[in-house]
């Protein structure tokens, strides 16, 4: 109980230092909405005055672009991959073993904190806006509601487990640039975040399914938009629960050697 | 027993090296060479409770690589460290919790929020209770002023205020043990001395035990009683500052300007230990040569235009065993 109100905490002080960078906040959703109109525009473009492509309608298309938009404004809120790589550079990450408790933990509810308050004050009051003008494709029932958040949820500790992984690669390299492009590149491609998978050339669509990004963005968002239904569901979130256990294997097999190389190295 | 024991302590590094040329670089991909360096070799001591001890050295002497073998955030190659009967780094969460550590050239406050942000998340972190919490900070507050600046973000702090809030937050949890790495690098004159002034209370009203590592010997000379000197990973003294003193007693350092043209400079009875163009540091032992003897050796051979005498600064007595060691001196003049 003391340690969940210790985790907590960094919540909290992450959303106070969310808040105290509102500017940040306003920048952000601009830039969201830009690449929102961006890939609305492209899409509405491609689609050309055809009611559907491929079995899937303009107005699913749209959804799945509003969805998918606003969920990565949430993902993006978290603790930057830049972030962590700069706190393993400078030696603050050591510092962080000095204390009680665990830090993939810690870092986790510090990404709650920071996602808890974009989410309140830009995207429930851009988005609701958005869906209400728009007259998109959304779930027609709770349940089918209710399967998408877990779904959502599934997805997003999925890509903080790929993330802190990345970013903890840099206990090994000098240069991670590298790093950062491939996991931005794959984050959105591979994880139908601009592009839905069904899109795909037979061959890469073969890839993406093979990898774990698609169950960031692709599966919460073909849920949503309804193109993802009945028993097809069930098979998702297995791959999804599966995603999750090996990114989180991996991820504290790679913090342990982290915590290994600090304590022998000296990081 | 002792709060600190540390007994023939050994830490090794591999370092990488580096291979010349593209073709060097290509090769480091797949198969790289080490090189082992000694950062600390045979270092023993022992600090019992309550005790202030300055440990010093030169940059990249091992200060730092030993204060991290005391927190536990590095293993020892081979050797023994114990601290309050615990292996750091064998159980280094529950050493946190008895451990007050203070880096001055990083920090441990959040840098985007105003300073009791911080202490209140590290009430939580430590599970401080309320009114030890309250307790804590109205003293701390009082001896540093914490007041005057808890509200305002750290990012906006003055150095000086800020490593107060550092230290602060460093005791929150009521640590058996504080290390202090540099506390007072980069702090002017005052800030120093209010710094220095905490520590010294903590030490004496709290039984804090302190180790702290500085390169401002004003620091080791107001602190602490006992110090420890280290080089090349190596102790190389331990015991009270006032016996460095002592030995150094009989000595005074002669500080010549010397007009014109300087050429190989060197005068007998007395050794020069620094010189600065026409600007001379000797250091001579007063009961085997008199200063006006010295002064009359040199206005021989050379014009004197100004001159000072003085004793020996801490700094100038360290680096002498630095450079001959301590053996040199114990022979010579004790």
């Amino acid at each position: 109980m003391g340690t969940f109100k210790m985790y907590l905490e960094f919540s909290r002080k992450s959303f106070q230092r969310a808040a105290a960078y509102r500017f940040d906040v306003w920048t952000r959703i601009v830039g969201n909405v830009l690449f929102l109109f961006m890939w609305g525009f492209i899409w509405y473009g491609l689609y050309h005055g055809k009611s559907s492509v491929e079995g899937v309608s303009f107005q699913a298309m749209l959804g799945y672009i509003l969805v998918s938009q606003a969920l990565q404004g949430i993902h993006g809120a978290g603790t930057p991959l830049w972030e962590i790589q700069e706190r393993v550079r400078t030696g603050d990450i050591a510092m962080e073993m000095l204390r009680p408790y665990d830090y993939t933990t810690r870092m986790l509810f510090s990404d709650f904190g920071g996602i808890a308050f974009y989410f309140i004050t830009a995207i429930v009051p851009l988005y609701t806006v958005l869906f209400l003008v728009l007259n998109p494709v959304v779930p027609t029932s709770l349940v089918q509601l209710g399967l998408f958040v877990v779904s959502v949820i599934l997805g997003y500790f999925i890509r903080y487990c790929i993330e802190l992984t990345f970013g903890l690669f840099t206990f090994w390299l000098v240069e991670t640039g590298g790093v950062e492009d491939i996991f931005y590149f794959s984050i959105s491609l591979f994880s139908g975040s601009v592009i839905p998978l069904w899109f795909f050339p037979g061959w890469l669509e073969q890839v993406a399914r093979y990898l774990p990004f698609q169950a960031i963005f692709f599966i919460p968002n073909s849920i949503f938009v309804g193109q993802l239904t009945g028993p097809a569901i069930w098979y998702a979130f297995m791959n999804q629960v599966i995603w999750l256990l090996v990114c989180y294997l991996i991820l504290r097999l790679v913090w342990n050697r982290a915590s290994m190389k600090i304590v022998i190295q000296g990081g | 027993m002792s709060l600190i024991e540390v007994n023939h302590l050994y830490k090794e590094f591999k370092i990488a090296r580096r291979q010349e040329g593209l073709g060097g670089a290509l090769r480091s991909l797949f198969h790289r060479e080490y090189s082992t360096r000694m950062a600390v070799q045979d270092i023993s001591f022992a600090v019992g409770r309550g005790e202030m001890v300055g440990y010093i050295g030169p940059n990249g002497a091992g200060k730092s690589t030993t204060i991290k073998m005391l927190t536990g955030i590095l293993v020892p190659t081979s050797g023994e460290v114990r601290v309050n009967g615990l292996v750091p780094f064998q159980e280094r969460q529950k050493n946190a919790r008895q451990i007050g550590v203070v880096f001055g050239q990083r920090t441990q406050l959040w840098w985007d929020l105003p300073a009791i942000e911080s202490f209140e998340l590290l009430k939580q972190v430590f599970q401080i209770p309320d009114a030890r919490y309250r307790q804590n900070m109205a003293t701390f507050s009082d001896i540093l002023g914490l007041e005057e600046f808890l509200d305002t973000p750290v990012r906006q702090l003055s150095l000086g205020q800020r490593m107060r809030a550092d230290i602060a937050a460093s005791l929150l949890h009521d640590p058996v043990i504080l290390f202090l790495d540099e506390p007072t690098i980069g702090l002017d004159v005052l800030a120093k001395e209010r710094m220095r002034k905490f520590i010294r209370e903590i030490n004496r009203e709290r039984g804090v035990t302190v180790i702290l590592t500085t390169h401002d010997m004003n620091d080791i000379e107001k602190l602490c009683r006992r110090m420890i000197l280290i080089d090349n990973g190596r102790v190389m003294y331990d015991g009270e500052l006032a016996r460095i003193k002592e030995m150094f007693g009989k000595e005074r350092v002669l500080i010549v300007d010397l007009e014109g043209e300087v050429n190989g400079f060197s005068i007998a009875g007395a050794e020069v230990i620094k010189q600065e163009g026409n600007r001379k540091w000797l250091r001579f032992n007063r009961e085997a040569v008199t200063a006006s003897q010295l002064i009359n050796h040199i206005s021989e051979h050379y014009e004197i235009r100004d001159l000072t005498i003085k004793d020996p600064e801490i700094e100038v007595m360290i680096r002498h065993i630095y450079e001959k060691g301590i053996g040199s001196y114990e022979g010579a003049c004790l």
